[in-house]
């Protein structure tokens, strides 16, 4: 793989830098368009409650209103983004679910007017016994969430793989532990937006959204409407991180609103109105059990869970199989178990967040199998290297691995970090944790059923050669991917990066793509879009060949020059040859599409994990523990991933940190904490203690010399794989400065404080004894 | 997450404003940085019918040293104009650094010094730094002003003795004879952090026997609460692990906590007394720090 590149594997600036850094960035709330109006969603103080009446009409007499609506006015088809459980509504007609749900939406001259439009809305509950706990959801006599969702079940899954019970019977040495994940959210700091608007019978949104296309399917679907009559575009994003995935209230009820006044309707959430829609992490109960030879062989586990959905299904659907799903990715064993139960409860509904079901299944895992290689006698980073699994393997669940390098991270996180050093000589206090983990590089199969490629991507190169537009559907959403989009279409045309334009996420300009989750654009929409850059490049050999007399397969393209691979004196400059083309044969036009091969088993649930490849990784991190508070202070973090070719190496890099920055708050620091009737508490971000550029520790992240076969140029992901080890990590670590465990995220201060002081206690106590 | 209507007013001196206070009726609420105010009606928590912003009392962004008096700190002066005041680092370091542990950048660069006593927030970062060091606050109202120990001042979460047409104008910190003062905050991030305990203290300490100490507690009572049964305890000791240890058990004995989503009672009971030792010590090994 030593073959040199021209553009990609250079860490290239970010495309939209100058215009982010001074300001010049449009993020959808900044847009205005002539007569827009101002929108607002009234929402449920309850977490469960039976609509009694809704009175609209002193707020319909507000000067400055333009529209109220109920449920009366908008669709009642259900809707949610995992197909097999569509079980929201635009708007509540007969209860409210959740504190937060959606009860009907008005818009006014200014956004002031729709405060108080707000306040007008008479609605009368009959407040009915709220689900609150996830862990009594499915008790006898636990009121309903949903009447056709007997005992509050959302998800059942049971999958076994191997046999077990023999895997059980013949191990060494069998521990159960369990282990409890919190509710987090993503917070992406730009608020969702939506502006939307009718002219005719097209209706036209600008959405801060992580995908336009689902949001053009699914909006299409709740109203009727043929997709190509629906454009969904973004301008600028501030962030996703899973909960910008679907169309929320602000698209279907802001499409209403424009219908009913024919003029743009502007609508946001605002931080708390975030924190409610939520579709975050899933609180969850991880119960493990692993079985293991004498020498740390993991030769079976079962992993039983039961997660907290909320009131509706969003994602969660494929959120609870993920959490089982990528458990066998890390290690190698051929007998695996899994059963969940995802319930629903009256409160916000969550989702995907970064990493999707993957990193407090992890955490759980990696937690377990520290305890299992104390158990043993064993170091914990001896046991991962044991278990590593190998490239060219296959997962008990059939998921297919090409590339891996997990033994490799291990080795290369064991020496930069000082493992075997700080291992031998223990500070009080201080203490070292590893852990691994392994990703999608994007889902073998779309959200809702359908035969279409996953990505496409056309180029134009501009008439005269100077520049040259890659239309493509991936969506930047601050990650970069419109860097390395363009990156990777000038490196398969043998162009300039500087010479680049982007069109992208714009459903009526851009051709397909499913946009940005799951790990998946640089693999796939990257794939389509070297497609189309060679197939531009092809072009420009054959015209260039016309015009130096040289055969084609004798010329090549790089950094904007045609050349002759045997004679030196014949070469030409893309430019030239481009216009030359425009002028004989037309535009000079490229277009590549992507789909999946076919993956994975035949078993129920078999498609959630696929992907055509995985990344892996290792994450070391050492903190230092105040004893006599609790106080985790964290000293350094290493990390070394294997995701393949690296486009650019900058924005890799970035997202490591990205990863590990979101990893870390949900180790100690965040968790959405609610009061005994479903209202969340600290929805802002003084008291959700997302962490601050000062609290961030020294970094270490590197990659490993990796080529994925079936990648574009061996690339895979990198988004959302550094997040994955993260919590197991810290859990590790806190485990090794304090000799004793905490079960439960977050980690905090006061969690570890206590576990302290019973330790202590119960030390004094043997002493006495 | 919209201001509710309200009448807002900006008068242009101490004396105007003061009369404005007395004639207004309704709820009226005074406006100086507007870190607390504005959030606060925001979040619906506070809906005034009139604000009162004291932007243009200029005089009222000062720091000075008097004679006799000592430093007196205007009541708009914002946490980070503290922090960087020359003056206060020369003569208690403590206050800067109080002021600098507070929030975030952009909080302290508007908040001010007299925001944050108004508000009465038991868990205020000034506050115990300032009752520790002996502050006292200036009132100013129609009819004259009066002068109080800021310890008298806070009566309760969000409650204080100032009256309808009164503004507080200026916090004067006297001469001291303390030898040490600190104030110790736990917060549960590096920054924007709200204290979950907070402790100051200031000591005088001469040949080293502790002739006299202060404690102040933040975040665990209605209000900033001075720890008597700790200063009691120290006073006339030498300087020694133990009698650190044994006030810092009193001051947790003394405090009053509440559990809430930054703590529990019992964790911050424990705190208290971590907290109450390591600022005796800093305070009397380092002096105004």
């Amino acid at each position: 793989m030593s073959k040199n590149y021209n553009v990609i594997g250079q860490s290239k600036p970010k495309i939209d830098g100058p215009e982010k850094v001074t300001g010049g960035a449009k993020y959808t709330g900044d847009l205005k368009f002539p007569n827009m109006l101002h929108g607002k969603i009234l929402t449920s103080p309850h977490a469960h409650a039976r609509i009694i009446s809704i009175d609209t009409s002193e707020a319909e007499k507000l000067p400055g209103v333009k529209a109220v609506i109920t449920h009366k006015d908008v669709p009642t088809l259900k809707y949610g983004l995992s197909p097999a459980r569509w079980d929201e509504n635009i708007f509540c007609s007969e209860k409210t679910r959740f504190v937060g749900d959606k009860v009907a939406a008005v818009a006014c001259l200014d956004e002031e007017t729709c405060y108080k439009a707000l306040k007008l809305i008479k609605v009368e509950y009959e407040v009915l016994p709220a689900v609150l706990d996830f862990l009594t959801a499915m008790d006898e006599g636990q009121p309903q969430v949903h009447e056709e969702y007997a005992k509050n079940i959302n998800t059942e899954i049971h999958q076994e793989f191997g046999d077990c019970a023999k895997a059980f019977a013949e191990a060494y040495h069998v521990r159960t532990d369990t282990f409890i994940g919190q509710r987090t959210y993503q917070c992406p700091i730009e608020p969702h937006s939506a502006i939307s608007m009718w002219d005719g019978g097209k209706l036209t949104i600008y959405s801060s959204t992580q995908s336009p296309h689902y949001f053009q399917h699914y909006i299409a679907r709740e109203f009727g409407m043929d997709i190509g009559d629906v454009r969904v575009l973004k301008t600028f994003v501030g962030g996703g991180f899973g909960g910008k995935l679907e169309p929320t209230g602000l698209e279907f009820a802001g499409v209403v609103l424009a219908k009913l006044t024919s003029r743009p309707v502007r609508m946001f959430y605002d931080r708390a109105e975030m924190f409610a829609h939520n579709r975050g992490r899933h609180a969850q109960q991880m119960e493990i059990t692993t079985g293991v030879d004498k020498d740390g062989k993991i030769l079976v586990a079962h992993a039983n869970f039961k997660m907290d959905g909320g009131a509706y299904t969003s994602l969660g659907i494929a959120s609870a199989y993920y959490a089982g799903a990528l458990l066998p990715m890390t290690y190698e064993f051929d007998n695996f178990k899994f059963d969940m139960f995802r319930v629903y409860t009256n409160l916000p509904a969550c989702g995907a967040q970064r990493g999707h079901g993957a990193p407090q299944p992890k955490y759980a895992f990696e937690s377990h199998l520290d305890n299992v290689a104390k158990d043993l006698g064993i170091d914990p980073m001896d046991i991962r290297i044991r278990n590593a699994r190998r490239a060219d393997t296959v997962t008990p669940n059939d998921f297919k691995i090409n590339s891996c390098h997990m033994k490799e991270c291990l080795e290369r996180a064991r020496i930069i970090s000082g493992w075997d050093e700080k291992k031998k000589n223990k500070v009080p206090g201080r203490g070292i944790g590893v852990s691994t983990g392994s990703f999608v590089t994007g889902a073998g199969y779309p959200i809702y059923r359908t035969d279409m490629p996953h990505a496409s991507a056309f180029i134009r190169v501009n008439e005269d050669g100077t520049a040259a537009t890659l239309y493509t559907g991936s969506v930047d959403i601050g990650q970069g991917s419109d860097t390395v989009m363009c990156q990777m279409a000038a490196e398969a045309m043998g162009y300039r990066y500087e010479q680049m334009k982007i069109v992208a996420s714009d459903t009526e300009t851009t051709p397909l793509d499913f946009g940005a989750y799951a790990s998946r654009q640089t693999y796939m929409s990257g794939t389509a879009v070297k497609l189309a850059g060679e197939e531009v490049k092809k072009q420009i050999l054959d015209m260039a060949s016309f015009m130096l007399s040289v055969p084609p397969e004798d010329l090549d393209c790089e950094d904007g020059i045609i050349f002759s691979k045997s004679r030196e004196d014949k070469s030409v400059s893309f430019q030239e040859v481009a216009r030359k083309h425009f002028v004989l044969r037309g535009p000079l036009l490229g277009k590549g599409v992507y789909t999946p091969p076919k993956l994975g088993g035949t078993f129920k649930g078999a498609a959630v994990g696929t992907s055509p490849a995985y990344s892996f990784g290792a994450q070391i991190g050492e903190v230092q523990i105040d004893a006599e508070t609790g106080e985790i202070s964290v000293l350094g973090i290493w990390d070394v991933h294997d995701c393949g070719k690296v486009i650019n190496p900058r924005l890799l890099h970035g997202q490591v940190h990205g990863a590990l920055f979101m990893g870390m708050g949900e180790s100690v620091w965040e968790e959405v904490l609610f009061d005994d009737k479903g209202k969340i508490i600290n929805p802002e971000l003084a008291n959700y203690k997302m962490l601050t550029a000062m609290d961030m520790p020294p970094i270490e992240s590197e990659v490993i010399d990796s080529y994925e076969p079936t990648g574009p140029w061996g690339a895979k992901e990198v988004g959302e794989g550094s997040t994955n080890p993260t919590l197991g990590m810290f859990s590790n670590a806190i485990f090794d400065a304090m000799g004793v465990r905490v079960n439960s995220l977050p980690l905090t201060y006061e969690k570890v404080w206590r576990a302290l002081k019973e330790k202590r206690e119960r030390e004094e106590a043997g002493e006495g004894a | 997450m919209y201001m509710p209507d309200y009448e807002y007013h900006a008068p242009g001196n101490l004396a105007e404003a003061c009369a404005l206070l007395g004639e207004l009726g309704g709820k009226v609420t005074v406006l100086a940085g507007g870190s607390d105010v504005l959030h606060k009606m925001k979040i619906g928590s506070l809906a005034p019918d009139h604000l009162v912003s004291l932007k243009n009392l200029k005089e009222l962004r000062e720091i000075r040293y008097e004679q006799g008096r000592g430093v007196v700190i205007g009541a708009l002066v914002t946490h980070d104009g503290i922090y960087r005041s020359q003056l206060l680092q020369e003569h208690f370091l403590s206050l800067p650094m109080a002021a600098h542990t507070m929030a975030n950048t952009q909080i302290t660069n508007i908040g001010t010094i007299g925001g944050n006593i108004v508000n009465g927030s038991p868990l205020a970062d000034l506050p115990p730094i300032l009752v520790a060091l002996g502050a006292s606050v200036k009132l100013v109202g129609r009819s004259g002003e009066r002068v109080l120990p800021l310890e008298e001042f806070i009566v309760g979460p969000g409650k204080t003795v100032i009256a309808q047409d009164e503004i507080l104008t200026e916090i004067v910190i006297p001469d001291q004879a303390t030898t040490g003062s600190t104030y110790k905050k736990f917060g549960l991030r590096k920054s924007g952090a709200l204290a979950v305990v907070s402790v100051a203290a200031a000591v005088t300490v001469e040949g080293g026997t502790i002739t006299d100490a202060r404690i102040v507690l933040g975040a665990v009572a209605p209000v900033p609460l001075r720890a008597k049964s700790a200063e009691a305890s120290l006073k006339g000791k030498k300087v020694s692990d133990a009698a650190i240890e044994e006030a810092a058990a009193a001051a947790a004995a003394d405090s009053r906590p509440i559990s809430d989503l930054r703590g529990s009672d019992e964790y911050r009971r424990e705190l208290v007394r971590v907290f109450t030792k390591r600022a005796l010590r800093k305070a009397i090994d380092e002096g105004h720090v």
